[in-house]
């Protein structure tokens, strides 16, 4: 065996700087054995030709060819062939280790560059299942090439450290069908920079809007609005923001009513996209009592707002809402999705029933949302005494918990960040591992009751170990630090007050994001629980100011509702103009939705008169306030409707897609024909009243769209009730025999129309 | 502990071989049935009133009487107008002087006491709910200061409506567990409309700002919408002052509570801790030994109190505050202190937490390895031992209190120079075997004649106390005797056994149980707690057992039922052996009844026995040997009591005397209704023949005649289905039975020396 000294690096062209020991050494052992004459730094010297990289230039070119990508060589468990790199490359050492030591560096050739498996592999050569991913004619491949004959350095001597990557230009506006070219410039620790735009990765957040190709060529299409290309470069980002107008005639906008609208209005027009008109008072009702109640607002709440002629009475509706327990329920039904309050076990259904309470009563006290989360988080004691001992009940594992909260709480998703750094994000596994730390301390105590702990701060230093590094990290919250915690202290009540800062940069704005989505359909961030800075939000100044808004009204949940509302930007009618049809983003109008499953159902139930009954609750319980998943088991309209299991925290769970099972469960089954058909229901009511049958129809118009019938609805309803209906034998019915029939027919066909299908 | 473990071990293996000769046997078919009371309605009342209040339960056949735990409260069967009793129902008779709290009530029937159930007495006015008021429209009227008492209806909401004027405070508190309910409360109040305004789902007060003139509506239901006679409450509803502390419903005490406070504690030297809003982590110089009380409150409150000590030192700490009745979790940290200001340094000297329970509580799986009576805390006890002079920090803390604001979580901090002493606890000993004896759980000392029931006792020893301990009983009905198994010195368990003669007179008193010990050569005693679950539990998956302290120790013996079974040695002596030998006990068996296997493997109750190997005794045979192998249990010479106990699984009748009762009834009906029928025929006869002016009369009475055949067969009906009832009951049923015997004295001499040459 060759004894090998200890290295001389010059040996290696004097480019193994930064390289493990174990890793030169071994290097040296190959290339000894192999007898062969290792390059010195003469190539790397050449004026012709700089020295190349393995860190800095090498995993850069894998990185843009794709080879270190999850799917392929970065794949988790082992590449290919045992050919192993690290995601996106964030470990170089290892894709050293992997490219030069490993199977004995069969996959480099010193002797003959051209010849090394690496590149007759990458350039299809020889057969590779990633395809052919460069050319042997390009430039990567010469680089690559010129690596080898340089003794493969793992980094230069000279080298300088990426230290930040920057995109030219940062910004600007784009008009449809115009280009603009992207440079992405990385920036060293000795004050070098260099462009990089061959080297890296261009992403836009919408093709739709604005194409980008891999070179940074960036394209706008016809949609107009604000996107986003993300550059990347070895696990540093930089984002170019692109507005691309519409350039239409925007006329006077609505008044604005507050900043929202100051906002609204102000990026379209810069935009110069048109607003739609400002809806009418039936369309608004309903919408906001969709939106802040889950239900259809009832026949008496109709006939009075819109006999209401008072300047306010829209505000007045707001707060009726808002005071009303339909708001708690419909937000508990919200937010106990996305805390997963899910049935696995028959005993679980304290403790899920305890948890929904604790929400409903919570949002009905408008208990102010820090300290609702607060209570969450750093809960202790038992389920039926503090229900949000409950979470801990379902989540159980610190990594889970640590993962749902950034999630749910911050819009950061971290589970990258758990094996690898971040691909899109500045999280390294630090910062995974930190947030764990204040879960690290949670103690359990088994009750006497099936599956359920006792949650209680367990004396002792917080910390949790990198699994990686092997290093016990102390709690710190996404980098920030958050002071010293003894052992007696909760380290949940510290990531609490944390969270709860004023200048939190994530805290607040993740539930105004998600609080606007839910009312407009689309989040100023898509999605709404993934905040980035590589994932700019459409609006930044209104997500802001709504922000900035919400911490200074005491974490208000009802003012953020509020304030939202009462913008004319949220009372813009749906009805598209010529101009703003195009608009996907920018709220220049309202933007319809169908109805949740639980919210669908209940206004059947409102407009047919027909209650569905859920086992074991009152039979006036609606679908919003059901507390746990258990009823989708039973209830297929819940299932076919997209209902969630609560299984995720994500709202993407609940399935808000069309189905032409919907339509037939709509159209035909047995539920839907049971409650039209309801002995005491609407059809059978109306059929049985003494009202005129033009009062009736003005009924059901109100009770399906809050709204009265249009003339031509009017006179197409009446000539249907009228048209004769024969018997088996042939012979006309009277009308007292046709009506129920005729009021059940009448009903459908309004149940399944858009109109009443869609919040709009 | 570990004995106990081994005797679970092996009833368990005992009965799961049963379970294979008898097919029948299953969890619902333990315990031979004891009277449970399980309602009593209303559930309480106000001091100085007169109720009825009607009572229901299992196995009440035979029912006699209402009993309190105080001679305050009296019941006495309630009487129609015309002296015929009214079934089920007491009339109930409240001293004006009874103070407000709780007691048990228990009734009595052939079979003896029944099991408790609580009566609460307060001092407000009380009114009972009237019909079903599930909706807001059949909102039933209440009035401030006053208390309801109700029952809810599975899937539905109590309405109550009250009157108030804005800026009035008013409190709703409403008692359930804390009275033996199921029901979870849920209390709302919602404006007239029924809309919720305030909601409290944790058991606390709901403390209600009235924002306007009007009436509002108090909203009951249970968390998870169920219901039924046993899911009752009592709702108060109180005006209250602004700033008045309001004082909570009485509560039952849970089983922990039983070993506070110690034996000389009093209020009046407790010093109370000084709250500072400023500071939260304000330091309070204290000097030793003292007691103080204090909150956790606000939310993570922590509290520190300094003093100064000497090494070697020794001081006891002790906190109680889920022992109060609080759900909180109290943790100790003693500290060094060194330098000061920025220089100051902590070193830990002691950390204290949950106080044990000094043996196996079951764990809750389908499996039930051991009691569900948890006797020990979450409070925390524990030794200080100085290591040097210096100054010490105790820093007190809940760790259930992170943010939960509520400045009812008091507790009571004691540190103190070790002031040894017990408290004792006992219940009813239940079997281990698969999902249970739970349902057979709240078992009265209700016995038959020539019975023996044993019942646990667990013993908490505080500050080192590690003497022997012994038991007294006084007041025991004539006829039955109990004997507490000596609990040796550093124990924490033992077993006393009742024990009804053969020929017992019926009767019941309420006892006195004592524990008695020996300190510093004087003899201390302490009660004996007794402790019951509310609720026998037949699925312990879905419903958690909730044992409580009783109130008081009734026992009583019934002549209606012997036991199937009773075994006990020949002769009541000492049965003596020397060290080292075998020990031989000859044993007799009265059967009274058929048993499901020929066999009984009996395991032995007493210190220093336990380990003694299963024997088998024959069901067939009239005697029996128990021998024990001294040198195998290396048992040391002294003075023993012991007991043999096993299951048997008997062919039970229950109570076939009501079967025979009821055929007769139904005899004399059938002889009732023929009489009848005989009579309307002779009628009916008599019309046809009868002169015009005479007929209306023959009708009248025809008609009469006929109503009363109407109501005869009805009756007789009625009575076919109670008989058919007491039949099914009757037949005879495979119920596994724990059999005792009654206490065996041993003596254990000193073995011969042998003396080398």
């Amino acid at each position: 065996m060759i004894k090998v000294s200890p290295v001389d690096s010059s040996r290696f062209g004097g480019n193994l700087m930064m390289v493990p020991m174990r890793t030169v050494l071994r290097a040296g052992f190959i290339a000894l054995s192999l007898g062969l004459a290792v390059s010195t730094s003469t190539a790397a010297d050449s004026s012709e030709s700089r020295s190349i990289s393995f860190v800095n230039d090498v995993v850069p070119i894998f990185t843009k060819a794709g080879c270190n990508a999850g799917p392929c060589h970065a794949k988790a468990g082992g590449g290919p062939n045992g050919f192993q790199l690290s995601l996106l490359g964030f470990e170089p050492d290892e894709d050293y280790e992997s490219l030069v030591i490993e199977g004995n560096g069969r996959r480099i050739f010193p002797a003959a560059p051209e010849h090394s498996l690496l590149l007759r592999k990458a350039s299809g050569q020889v057969s590779h299942g990633g395809g052919v991913r460069l050319e042997s004619s390009s430039q990567e491949y010469a680089e690559l090439v010129q690596w080898i004959e340089q003794g493969m350095p793992f980094q230069n001597a000279e080298d300088a450290e990426l230290v930040n990557l920057t995109v030219e230009p940062e910004r600007g506006i784009v008009q449809p069908g115009e280009s603009v070219q992207l440079k992405a410039i990385a920036h060293y620790s000795d004050k070098s920079t260099r462009d990089v735009s061959r080297l890296a990765l261009f992403e836009s957040n919408s093709e739709a809007m604005l194409h980008v190709d891999e070179r940074g060529l960036a394209e706008a299409k016809t949609l107009p609005g604000r996107a986003a290309v993300m550059v990347r470069f070895q696990g540093k980002t930089a984002v170019y923001s692109a507005a691309i107008p519409l350039g239409a005639e925007t006329g006077e906008f609505p008044p604005a009513r507050n900043f929202v609208d100051e906002l609204v209005f102000g990026n379209l027009r810069e935009l110069g996209i048109p607003t739609s008109e400002v809806c009418d008072d039936g369309t608004f009702l309903r919408r906001v009592t969709l939106d802040i109640a889950g239900r259809l607002p009832s026949e008496e709440e109709t006939t009075a707002f819109l006999a209401d002629s008072s300047e306010s009475r829209r505000d007045q509706a707001i707060e009726r809402l808002l005071k009303s327990p339909g708001y708690a329920d419909y937000f508990a039904n919200k937010w106990t999705t996305l805390l997963k309050n899910r049935r696995d076990d028959a005993s679980d259904i304290t403790s899920n029933f305890a948890f929904h309470a604790w929400i409903r009563d919570s949002l009905l006290a408008n208990v102010p949302y820090d300290q609702l989360v607060r209570q969450l988080l750093a809960a202790t004691g038992t389920v039926v005494e503090n229900p949000p001992v409950a979470w801990y009940k379902r989540v159980k594992d610190p990594k889970e918990q640590l993962e749902d909260v950034a999630q749910l709480f911050l819009g950061v998703r971290l589970q990258c960040a758990q094996c690898h750094h971040h691909p899109f994000e500045r999280w390294e596994q630090d910062d995974y591992y930190s947030l764990a730390a204040f879960f690290s301390q949670v103690g359990r105590k088994p009750t006497g009751i099936r599956g359920e702990d006792l949650i209680f701060h367990e004396r002792g230093l917080a910390t949790a170990k990198n699994v990686k590094t092997g290093v016990d990290l102390r709690p710190a919250a996404l980098g920030d630090n958050v002071g010293e915690i003894t052992p007696d202290q909760d380290p949940r009540l510290y990531l609490a007050d944390w969270m709860a800062d004023p200048q939190n940069p994530f805290f607040a704005k993740a539930v105004v994001n998600r609080y606007w989505k839910h009312f407009f359909t689309r989040g100023l961030i898509e999605p709404e629980d993934d905040i980035r800075d590589t994932n700019p939000p459409t609006n930044p100044e209104l997500l802001a100011a709504l922000e900035q808004h919400f911490i200074e009204s005491g974490y208000d949940l009802k003012e953020l509702v509020r304030v939202i509302v009462q913008s004319n930007a949220y009372q813009l009618s749906s009805q598209p103009n010529e101009d703003n049809l195009v608009d996907r983003q920018n709220y220049s109008r309202f933007y319809p939705r169908r109805m949740q499953a639980e919210v669908l159902l209940d206004s059947i139930d409102d407009l047919t008169g027909s209650r569905t009954v859920f086992a074991n609750l009152p039979t006036s319980t609606r679908a919003i306030a059901l507390p746990d998943n258990s009823y989708n088991r039973s209830s297929e309209f819940l299932r076919v409707f997209g209902r969630p299991e609560n299984t995720s925290v994500c709202e993407c769970e609940r399935v808000q897609t069309s189905t032409l099972a919907q339509l037939l469960h709509l159209i035909n089954s047995s539920e839907i024909k049971n409650k039209l058909a309801d002995g005491s229901g609407t059809a059978a009511q109306l059929a049985s009243s003494e009202d005129s049958e033009e009062a009736r129809v003005h009924r059901l118009y109100l009770l399906a769209f809050s709204r009265k019938p249009t003339t031509d609805e009017l006179e197409t309803a009446m000539a249907f009730l009228r048209e004769p209906v024969l018997n088996e034998k042939g012979e006309p019915l009277t009308p007292q025999q046709a009506a129920p029939q005729k009021y059940r027919d009448l009903i459908w066909a309004l149940m399944n129309s858009k109109e009443f299908l869609f919040n709009h | 502990m570990e004995h106990r473990t081994l005797r679970a071990f092996t009833i368990l293996t005992l009965l799961a071989l049963w379970a294979s000769v008898a097919p029948t046997a299953h969890a619902q078919s333990v315990g031979l049935p004891t009277p449970r009371l399980l309602t009593v309605t209303p559930m309480g009342a106000q001091a100085g009133t007169t109720v009825d209040v009607v009572v229901s339960g299992d196995y009440l056949e035979g029912l006699e009487s209402l009993h309190f735990s105080s001679d305050s409260i009296t019941g006495k069967p309630k009487v129609n107008a015309d002296g015929t009793p009214v079934p089920n129902q007491f009339t109930v008779t409240v001293a004006a002087d009874c103070p407000p709290g709780n007691y048990d009530a228990r009734v009595t029937t052939r079979l003896g006491l029944s099991s408790a159930r609580t009566f609460q007495i307060g001092s407000l006015p009380e009114i009972s709910q009237a019909g079903k008021n599930i909706t807001v429209e059949a909102a039933q009227k209440v009035t401030l200061d006053s208390i309801c008492n109700g029952a809810l209806t599975a899937r539905q909401v109590d309405h109550y409506a009250f009157e108030a004027q804005q800026g009035d405070r008013v409190v709703v508190d409403c008692a359930a567990k804390g009275i033996d309910s199921k029901l979870t409360p849920v209390v709302i109040i919602a404006d007239a409309d029924g809309q919720d305004l305030v909601v409290e789902r944790r058991g606390g007060l709901l403390d209600f700002q009235v924002p306007e003139n009007g009436t509002y509506l108090v909203k009951i239901h249970d968390l998870t919408f169920n219901g039924g006679p046993y899911y009752f409450y009592r709702m108060a509803l109180h005006k209250a002052k602004e700033g008045e502390k309001v004082v909570r419903l009485p509560a039952t005490r849970a089983v922990d509570a039983f070993s506070w406070p110690p034996a000389d504690y009093s209020e009046a030297s407790v010093i109370p801790e000084i709250e500072s809003k400023d500071n939260p982590r304000q330091i309070m110089p204290v000097s030793l030994p003292c007691t103080i009380s204090g909150r956790f409150y606000p939310a993570a409150d922590v509290d520190v109190f300094q003093f100064e000590a000497k090494k070697g030192e020794k001081w006891w700490i002790e906190i109680a505050s889920s022992r109060l009745g609080l759900s909180t979790d109290p943790s100790i940290v003693v500290q060094k202190v060194e330098g000061a200001g920025a220089e100051e340094k902590l070193t830990d000297v002691l950390q204290l937490t949950d106080i044990p329970s000094p043996i196996k509580v079951s764990s809750n799986g389908y499996a039930f390895d051991g009691p569900c009576y948890n006797s020990g805390s979450a409070d925390a006890l524990g030794k200080l031992e100085i290591p040097e002079d210096g100054t010490y920090r105790v820093q007190v803390t809940d760790l259930f209190g992170g943010t939960r604001n509520d400045p009812q979580n008091e507790y009571r901090l004691s540190i103190r120079k070790a002031t040894p002493d017990f408290a004792v606890v006992a219940w009813a000993t239940h079997m281990q075997l698969r999902n249970g004896d739970r349902n057979a759980l709240s078992k009265p000392i209700s016995l038959r004649r020539g019975a023996s029931m044993p019942l646990d006792v667990v013993v908490f020893r505080r500050d080192g106390f590690d003497g022997e301990i012994e038991f007294s009983f006084d007041n025991l009905p004539e006829g039955v005797t109990a004997t507490g198994l000596k609990i040796p010195a550093g124990k924490s368990n033992g077993t006393v056994i009742f024990t009804a003669t053969d020929d017992a007179p019926r009767g019941f008193s309420r006892a006195t149980l004592t524990a008695l010990s020996t300190l510093n050569g004087e003899t201390i005693t302490r009660p004996v707690e007794l402790a019951s679950m509310a609720w026998p539990v037949p699925d312990h998956w879905r419903e958690n057992p909730a044992p409580r302290l009783l109130t008081d120790a009734p026992v009583s013996v019934s002549e209606s039922e012997a036991a199937p079974v009773s075994i006990a040695a020949v002769e009541d002596r000492v049965y003596e052996a020397k060290a080292g030998e075998k020990i031989s006990i000859p044993l007799k068996l009265v059967r009274r009844c058929e048993f499901s296997g020929k066999n009984l493997a009996f395991k032995t109750f007493g210190a220093g026995f336990e380990r003694t190997p299963s024997f088998d005794v024959s069901l067939d045979a009239d005697t029996a040997e128990a021998v024990i192998d001294l040198a195998a249990l290396k048992t040391k010479p002294g003075d023993y009591q012991i007991a043999f106990y096993g299951g048997a699984v008997a062919k039970y009748s229950y109570c076939s005397e009501m079967k025979a009762s009821i055929e007769a009834e139904l005899e004399e009906a059938k002889k009732g209704l023929a009489d009848l029928q005989a009579q309307e025929q002779a009628a009916n006869e008599q019309l046809k023949t009868a002169a015009e002016d005479a007929r209306p009369e023959i009708e009248k009475s025809l008609a009469a005649l006929k109503a009363s055949r109407t109501a005869s067969e009805a009756e007789i009906k009625a009575i076919e289905k109670r008989l058919q009832d007491a039949t099914r009951k009757a037949a005879p049923k495979d119920i596994v039975d724990i059999v005792v015997t009654p206490p065996i004295k041993v003596r254990v001499t000193a073995a011969e020396e042998v003396v080398s040459k």
